[in-house]
């Protein structure tokens, strides 16, 4: 990954997280965006489809579909279909409740969809926990209705206190039905933040996971732990936050944020209603404050160019302070379980 | 002699065809390139993963949607930039962003 022509800045991003809508069948406990019911005024199925046209227009490759639950938007095949005419890469994260034989055999006439179902355990109570009652068996069974067509499928999960120690069971599960494991970051973020406490991973099961993953090169992570990754995955992906360089979000209403994890007013650069997309990636005062953030408190660190300060959202949403470094970082981990050692030896 | 000569016409014919098949070269289905101002943005959704090409404006992002010849490039290209852009060629197909048709 050339840093060199990130910070140069991209005409548009080459990924973006499309949440299509706020609804969902679940309540997961650590749902980023605290989704349930679907949002008010959230952008209707002409307005998805203006937005398809400037995806396609600005040049972006793929869109991230995610939610709430995508599919319980009556349009979204429609939304979706209209990505595909364009050559548009999609992924979409479910979490696998809604997915029967009939929409797999729809979707797996295309090669440009992948899908990631969520899953937060490889037991079924360590899952159904976070997730609710029967939502690991509906999960399954959707895995296996996709791992038997060529859509390119993932287990996709979100690392917690409850569920680290289960990690390795969960790529082998992954790898028995045939699919591949993507586990993404847990960020205090919506119901994440109200349930961080009891449900963040502890410094030593992060540190233990950076371990595992390091030896884990099919492991994919959407690049959300780089702040964790060790030299052994140093070109695996990104060692920087892309932000508003190479990604952004787009909100159910239509709002621009820098990523899914700061969707609020502070963040806010853009409204798809009254300004168009790619004035918003070229205008915006929050993208050019993040195409341009240095956490020079991080410079002095060895692992600095490894991760660059680590993940904005994560330093905004624990120390309000978006250019105070990832609290969670491999280092400061380690710090902090050496700090603790010398405490209770002393 | 027509029929052989219609025989060697066809076997002529085929050989070129096969030659210019091994020879060419197209973006891989899975990846999309797209012009920056450094040049060349190449994505490959299989990881995903990106490739950073500091072309300039030497080729099109469009060029490798159409089969070419693997020493074909758009005229007006210099024989030193036509030999870099060799190169180049060589480490798409490496990193499986071009494929031989």
């Amino acid at each position: 990954m050339s840093n060199k022509y990130v910070e140069m800045g991209m005409r548009s991003p080459v990924n973006l997280t499309w949440e299509v809508t706020l609804a969902c069948n679940l309540r997961c406990s650590h749902c980023l965006s605290s989704s349930g019911e679907k949002a008010c005024n959230e952008l209707s199925t002409a307005e998805a489809l203006d937005l398809v046209e400037q995806l396609h227009t600005a040049g972006v490759f793929q869109v991230n579909f995610g939610g709430g639950e995508p599919f319980i938007r009556p349009d979204f095949e429609e939304i979706l279909a209209a990505c595909h005419s364009h050559g548009i890469m999609t992924c979409i994260s479910t979490n696998g409740t809604l997915i029967t034989p009939e929409l797999v055999a729809r979707l797996g006439s295309n090669r440009l969809v992948a899908i990631q179902v969520s899953l937060d355990g490889a037991k079924r109570e360590t899952c159904d926990a976070v997730r609710g009652d029967g939502v690991f068996d509906a999960a399954i069974q959707a895995v296996k209705l996709l791992a038997a067509t060529r859509i390119p499928t993932s287990i996709n999960t979100v690392l917690t206190t409850q569920n680290a120690d289960e990690i390795p069971a969960m790529h082998d599960l992954a790898k028995s039905l045939g699919v591949s494991l993507r586990v993404s970051r847990f960020r205090p973020s919506g119901r994440g933040a109200d349930n961080w406490e009891s449900l963040r991973p502890s410094p030593s099961q992060l540190i233990a996971f950076s371990d595992w993953l390091a030896a884990s090169g099919d492991v994919r992570t959407g690049d959300s732990f780089f702040s964790l990754t060790t030299q052994e995955r140093q070109g695996l992906g990104l060692n920087l936050c892309g932000a508003a360089k190479l990604t952004c979000c787009v909100s159910p209403t239509g709002h621009m944020y820098p990523c899914a994890f700061l969707q609020s007013d502070r963040f806010e650069a853009g409204d798809l209603r009254t300004s168009s997309f790619q004035e918003i990636w070229d205008t915006s005062e929050i993208y050019a404050s993040f195409r341009s953030l240095r956490i020079h408190s991080c410079e002095e660190c060895t692992r600095f160019d490894q991760c660059h300060g680590g993940c904005p959202a994560v330093a905004w949403h624990l120390k309000n302070d978006i250019n105070g470094g990832d609290p969670e970082c491999l280092e400061r981990c380690v710090t902090s379980i050496a700090d603790n050692q010398l405490k209770e030896a002393a | 002699m027509r029929k052989s000569r219609l025989k060697n016409s066809q076997s002529t014919a085929s050989a070129g065809f096969t030659k210019m098949a091994a020879a060419g070269i197209q973006l891989h289905p899975s990846c999309r390139a797209r012009q920056e101002g450094f040049g060349l943005l190449f994505y490959d959704c299989r990881g995903p993963r990106l490739l950073f090409a500091a072309t300039g404006t030497l080729l099109p992002a469009d060029y490798y949607g159409t089969v070419r010849a693997r020493d074909e490039f758009p005229a007006g290209v210099s024989d030193s930039q036509k030999q870099a852009l060799q190169k180049f060629v060589t480490q798409l197909l490496e990193k499986g962003f071009l494929r031989e048709q």
